[in-house]
């Protein structure tokens, strides 16, 4: 699903430049549930916004689903970003004056998918996430769970190919963290393509397969036995 | 491109910022609504002048004559020139179809009297054509007439405040007043809308003055109402051969000033519609100076709001939002903003104007209003306006980075 070979990232930072990748090998297969891990400074976000065409790389290879992801212009990326990605933020980003369906909505919006069809879907996937009666509710009257289930949700909605998520635990409690774990879990076992950015060994633990950076370079890349969330449920 | 899913966007994006949304389309509001409340004030001011011109006709052309001051044609300067009866023929002859009313004014001074009161007054001895040149309202009575001219009849038409003055609460109508101890007999009371003063006047037969006083045909001054067809050019046009003709006939020298004068109302008014042609032009300026410091406005909060909506605008980048659908979004809702507040200044001048406009009539000033093609201009400008505004701030927009949408500021 996704192939990278050899990804250098560098920034200018006024007269120094900050190598940031240096030279990122990794695939992902279809139906992984990859934890992308390090602590800051070590490229993890850096990796995650070229994963997720929002930052290009100066040299090296991306591959997203057979299609090579190189010198796009703006609206052919908001394109792709459209076709392929789901992303699941840490501070969720739900438009706060948009209800949880609205939300949902959004990205079949930008696929000019017709209102109708938008909405239905949309509730299709509130249900998803157990969250259909809260269909009509602005995030401010839902908890950080339910606003972070509500962008999984919107993330889901646009059917992508992969699926990214920066600390998405980062900003709920420990109970709350399980259960959208289990939600990721659930949505993995469905079969989709799921990448998560983590400092959490035991979000990290939660996944099959833990990548970890350390100053711009795979230190280490290993599957690991799942643990279930829904224990902790 | 005017779906649904953008009005409710721009709906949510209005009624989440009232406040904002208010003082943004206020100062848009506020410049049109003085931009149409200055125009309709230089109307007004047209209206004025045109009424305050309209109690004489406005197509009224005054032949006076002087003392010459060029020696011209064999005759040295300081020839006097002295019009008569015959002139008046003449220009009737010669310009048949140029000449709607023509009299002429022989000016006398005289003191009058009636039983015990006395007063001194302004006599014009004149033709019955004099009534529709100076547009005289006889509300008691009549006008001189043909009769009275061939008559020489010591008639009077007197001004209502001459029968004021000399007749108190007595109807002056047939009664005989004397001027310079002679009788003359009042068939006629008028009123004038220009000026008080003009109704101390008193009218008479010119033939009556003409044999009183020396059994002459001299007049002091003609007075005549042009073809009321006439447009301005056609007016000054006629001026210009009428002026020819009298200097050709009494000699004059083109150039003599003092010789003979025509005053000609079209004058008046070329130039009063030059003046309101360019204070239209300033005014225009003006407002659309305004107009300007509140689309700065818009643009300025458009901008501001886009600072605020970055990493909304960010997360929907991500979504896969494109950069046109961003900018689609930012200009209409500024062009949404600018229209409706534009047209609530509108909606709100013309309001004021159709309530308080007619009401107002003093002096130069009357009845302001704006006509339509104000009103459209103003909307095409505002819509102009909204796009201005919307422009920099929607690129701004454009060019937000969707990575902002992970960064959590």
């Amino acid at each position: 699903m996704i192939q990278i070979k050899d990804l250098h990232k560098s920034y200018k930072m006024g007269k120094n430049s900050l190598h940031v990748l240096k030279g990122i090998n990794f695939n992902v297969e279809e139906g992984e549930l990859v934890a992308i891990m390090g602590s800051s400074g070590s490229g993890k976000s850096t990796l995650l916004n070229i994963l997720g065409m929002l930052d290009s790389s100066d040299s090296g290879e991306y591959i997203l689903d057979n299609v090579p992801i190189k010198d796009l212009n703006e609206t052919k990326a908001a394109r792709y970003r459209n076709k392929f990605l789901g992303f699941v933020f840490q501070s969720f980003n739900l438009i706060n004056y948009k209800s949880a369906a609205e939300n949902v909505a959004l990205p079949l919006y930008y696929q000019k998918v017709p209102r109708k069809e938008r909405q239905e879907k949309a509730l299709k996937y509130l249900e998803q996430v157990g969250l259909k009666e809260w269909a009509g509710h602005l995030p401010s009257e839902l908890s950080g769970g339910q606003k972070q289930r509500v962008a999984i949700a919107r993330a889901l909605a646009a059917e992508p190919k992969v699926l990214l998520a920066d600390e998405p635990t980062g900003a709920l409690d420990s109970k709350t963290s399980y259960e959208v774990m289990d939600l990721i879990q659930k949505i993995n076992d469905a079969g989709n393509t799921i990448l998560i950015v983590t400092h959490e060994p035991d979000i990290a633990d939660m996944c099959k397969r833990i990548v970890h950076l350390k100053d711009g370079v795979i230190i280490e890349d290993k599957k690991i036995e799942q643990v279930r969330a829904e224990q902790y449920v | 491109m005017f779906d649904r899913d953008i009005w409710q966007e721009i709906y949510h994006s209005i009624s989440n910022n009232k406040l904002r949304t208010f003082l943004t389309g206020f100062s848009v509001g506020w410049g049109i609504f003085i931009l149409v409340l200055l125009l309709a004030s230089v109307k007004g001011m047209q209206n004025g002048f045109t009424l305050q011109f309209s109690d004489d006709a406005t197509n009224s052309i005054f032949v006076r004559t002087g003392t010459t001051s060029l020696a011209y044609g064999g005759f040295e300067a300081g020839r006097r020139i002295q019009m008569t009866n015959d002139d008046i023929e003449y220009i009737k002859r010669s310009f048949p179809n140029d000449v709607e009313y023509i009299s002429p004014r022989v000016y006398q001074n005289t003191s009058a009297r009636y039983k015990s009161e006395t007063g001194s007054y302004n006599i014009q001895a004149v033709y019955p054509d004099h009534q529709a040149i100076e547009k005289t309202i006889v509300n008691k009575g009549r006008f001189i007439n043909t009769n009275d001219l061939l008559n020489a009849s010591k008639v009077a038409v007197i001004g209502r405040k001459v029968e004021e003055d000399l007749f108190k609460n007595e109807d002056a109508i047939g009664k005989f007043v004397e001027f310079n101890g002679l009788p003359f007999r009042v068939i006629g009371v008028f009123t004038d809308d220009g000026d008080d003063n003009a109704e101390r006047n008193i009218y008479a037969p010119t033939s009556t003055y003409q044999k009183m006083y020396g059994q002459t045909n001299h007049i002091d001054q003609i007075a005549l109402t042009y073809n009321p067809n006439y447009d301005l050019t056609e007016a000054l046009a006629f001026s210009d051969r009428l002026e020819n003709v009298f200097r050709r006939r009494f000699k004059i020298a083109p150039k003599d000033q003092s010789g003979i004068r025509i005053f000609n109302y079209a004058e008046v008014f070329e130039d009063i519609s030059n003046f309101t042609g360019g204070l239209d032009i300033a005014v225009i300026i003006v407002g659309l100076l305004i107009l300007l410091s509140g689309i700065v406005g818009i643009g300025n909060i458009m901008v501001f709001i886009i600072k605020e909506r970055t990493k909304e605008i960010g997360v929907r980048k991500a979504l896969g939002a494109e950069p046109w659908s961003i900018i689609k979004l930012v200009l209409f809702e500024s062009v949404f903003i600018t229209a409706l507040s534009g047209f609530i200044g509108l909606g709100i001048a013309t309001g004021l104007l159709a309530i308080v406009g007619p009401n107002i009539k003093t002096g130069a000033f009357a009845n302001p209003s704006v006509s339509m093609s104000i009103v459209v201009t103003a909307t095409i400008i505002l819509i102009v306006a909204g796009v201005l505004a919307g422009l920099i701030p929607a690129m701004k927009a454009a060019r937000v980075k969707p990575i902002v949408a992970l960064s959590d500021k």
